[in-house]
């Protein structure tokens, strides 16, 4: 545990992703988390299940990326600014993908999903520019889907089955602000069953606290 | 119901001791006193005030009622009740809070395990109740919920009481937004917990959940007169405060708080790492923070009033910078300001009495707007000319509490006015 708590540090003291996105090390924990498999995370609810859309376009059911591994998916939109929403959940995802990837016990069991709750304007080419780098194949040691959806409505369900708030704030020329989508930021674990096990805002939001959580779902099984 | 005069004289007569009884309860408000899981705190002005009302037989259709205020000055139905929404019975309507997107209230009363769900988002001038959640004490054993504090996806709920000798032993419990039952957890017993709840706070930074303690359904539903001649009854009040581990649920610390300590309101200012309560029966504040080595200690750090008078402290709160702390005393009817810029050493620097009974009292996110009501339970308020119900709104402007407006609520036909949350046009969601 040390020495991943250790790596960890290194990396988050390092990491600098790339493509726009905010590159600033993450602070760290202000507290020693309990052990992981000390603690109990309940069946919130079942992860919900609808079409979204890879990078490729192309329609395919959300189950496919909530299921058989141990997923970590965030709801965003790619335009979003505020440094403790949408950034700071890649960031994170970041963060975590590295610490994973370096762990033995992870690699292998841990999917990463970024969802955008902004049909409109977040189109697979959209999401496929926001990706970069980080979109991965199948099989890839720790897999990062980026998905979006056709529609309002075939995003409807998916939100209100993970209980997420989205409200349209027009563009505010006297501001400058372009138009925003107010939101509550979370991240959901989601088990092998596709049993959402812990949700994370932005003040509960952080890799030490996730990896610890993935350990605690592994022991749980 | 037991009348003012014949109140006052039992209660001053009553020794230290005995005065455990009065132990006000009522929780934590306003805008600096939400959950730090709740993202969309209201730092303008806000529209509404909904006041979470108690039934009275006799007055409108007696039930408990979601009443809601306009509170906009720039708006013609300033300061005039814009309507209600009765969920059909009486059952000591008490406290509310908000879920982490602010979609939802949560709402109970002590009287009975339900837990009613209003949608203050679709239309926040007219909350609908949308759902109502019975299973708290089939599922828990819990009784008389109380404290509804956002998680991330979840509401953690504080009951006052069981449902198996309905005395103050009691715990927590957990559900989903969806209002989803997820587990319980019983308040410690051992290592010296009286097993008692009341509010509930959480310092997301440190992982630390604080509760606090009060009594149980036998103490709290009881006519107050007849509860402060019970010398057995008198001696089942909190003493305690335990810190938990949150992402555990674990308790960590047990604390010795006598008295009743009630609301815990922990500092916003950033970098601050304490949390204050009143305890009320002592009618002291009391600080929690950690000591040099990291440990959580409690300490007594100022007196409220003059405890042979027994004000009883029933509600505080905090400004969002920690510098401050509304504190309202049920029996003088007195709302106090203390200086917290020493959290060590809290100094009472105004006072005003602001009613003939009052106890909640909530403030806006910037300080300059403060509401009070009046009722305190059904069978502990004051009776006769000394049983004002109203929501009384004030300017401050950090010398003087300058009256704004006052809704009568019985004038009105609405109740007793409990529990107040603040909301806004803007946060109107489809």
């Amino acid at each position: 545990m040390r020495l991943r708590a250790a790596a960890l540090a290194a990396w988050l003291a390092g990491a600098a992703p790339a493509l726009g996105h905010d590159a600033r090390a993450l602070p760290p924990l202000d507290y020693e988390p309990p052990a992981p498999g000390t603690y109990t995370l309940h069946r919130i609810m079942a992860a919900p299940d609808g079409e979204v859309l890879g990078l490729d376009g192309r329609p395919q059911p959300l189950r496919r990326f909530t299921r058989d591994r141990i997923t970590l998916l965030g709801l965003i939109y790619t335009t979003c600014i505020d440094p403790e929403g949408c950034p700071l959940a890649t960031r994170v995802f970041d963060a975590v993908r590295q610490a994973v990837g370096d762990d033995p016990a992870l690699r292998n069991q841990v999917r990463l999903v970024t969802l955008s709750f902004d049909p409109a304007r977040d189109t697979p080419a959209a999401m496929r520019g926001y990706a970069g780098h980080r979109a991965t194949a199948d099989g890839a040691r720790v897999p990062w889907y980026f998905l979006t959806t056709r529609s309002p409505a075939t995003l409807a369900p998916l939100l209100d089955g993970f209980g997420q708030d989205v409200r349209s704030v027009p563009p505010d020329p006297a501001r400058g602000t372009p138009r925003e989508l107010s939101h509550v930021l979370k991240v959901f674990l989601i088990d092998r069953a596709g049993l959402v096990r812990e949700i994370y805002d932005s003040t509960f939001l952080h890799p030490r606290t996730v990896l610890n959580d993935i350990h605690t779902l592994l022991k749980d099984r | 119901m037991i009348r003012s005069g014949s109140l006052r004289s039992i209660a001053l007569g009553l020794t230290l001791a005995l005065t455990w009884t009065l132990g006000v309860h009522v929780a934590w408000a306003d805008e600096t006193c939400n959950s730090p899981y709740i993202a969309k705190l209201i730092k303008g002005q806000e529209d509404y005030v909904y006041v979470w009302t108690l039934g009275v037989e006799g007055v409108g259709d007696g039930s408990d009622k979601l009443v809601t205020i306009d509170v906009n000055p720039t708006s013609k139905t300033y300061g005039k009740v814009l309507g209600s929404v009765s969920v059909g019975v009486r059952g000591e309507a008490h406290h509310m809070g908000f879920t982490d997107d602010r979609r939802f209230l949560w709402a109970g009363g002590l009287a009975e395990p339900k837990i009613y769900v209003f949608d203050i988002a679709t239309d926040p001038a007219a909350p609908k109740l949308v759902k109502t959640i019975g299973d708290m004490a089939e599922r828990s054993g819990y009784l008389g919920p109380h404290t509804y504090y956002a998680l991330p996806g979840r509401m953690l709920v504080q009951a006052l009481s069981n449902t198996k000798d309905k005395g103050g032993v009691t715990g927590m419990v957990l559900y989903n937004n969806k209002g989803e039952y997820l587990s319980a957890y019983p308040m410690p017993t051992d290592g010296g917990g009286d097993g008692y709840g009341y509010d509930l706070a959480v310092n997301p930074r440190k992982n630390v959940l604080l509760t606090s303690s009060f009594t149980g359904y036998a103490n709290y539903m009881r006519p107050l007169g007849d509860l402060v001649k019970d010398a057995e009854a008198m001696k089942k009040f909190g003493a305690t405060m335990v810190a938990w581990d949150l992402k555990a649920m674990k308790p960590t610390t047990v604390f010795s708080v006598p008295g009743a300590p009630l609301e815990i309101r922990w500092s916003l200012k950033s970098g601050d790492n304490w949390a204050i309560t009143a305890a009320a029966l002592t009618s002291k504040l009391w600080l929690i923070r950690p000591d040099k080595a990291g440990r959580w200690q409690a300490k007594e750090v100022a007196t409220i009033g003059d405890p042979a008078k027994i004000p009883l402290p029933v509600d505080i709160s905090i400004t969002n910078d920690g510098k401050g702390l509304w504190v309202n005393t049920f029996m003088d009817g007195t709302t106090r300001y203390f200086d917290l810029s020493n959290p060590e050493a809290p100094k009472q620097t105004y006072d005003k009495v602001t009613g003939k009974q009052v106890n909640m009292i909530s403030q806006s996110w910037d300080g300059k707007r403060v509401y009070i009501t009046s009722s305190l339970l059904a069978n502990w308020d004051k009776a006769g000319d000394d049983n004002e119900q109203f929501l009384r709104a004030f300017a401050w402007d950090g010398k003087a509490l300058t009256p704004a407006f006052e809704v009568d609520f019985t004038r009105e036909k609405l109740g007793r006015a409990h529990h107040m949350k603040l909301g806004s046009k803007a946060l109107k969601s489809p």
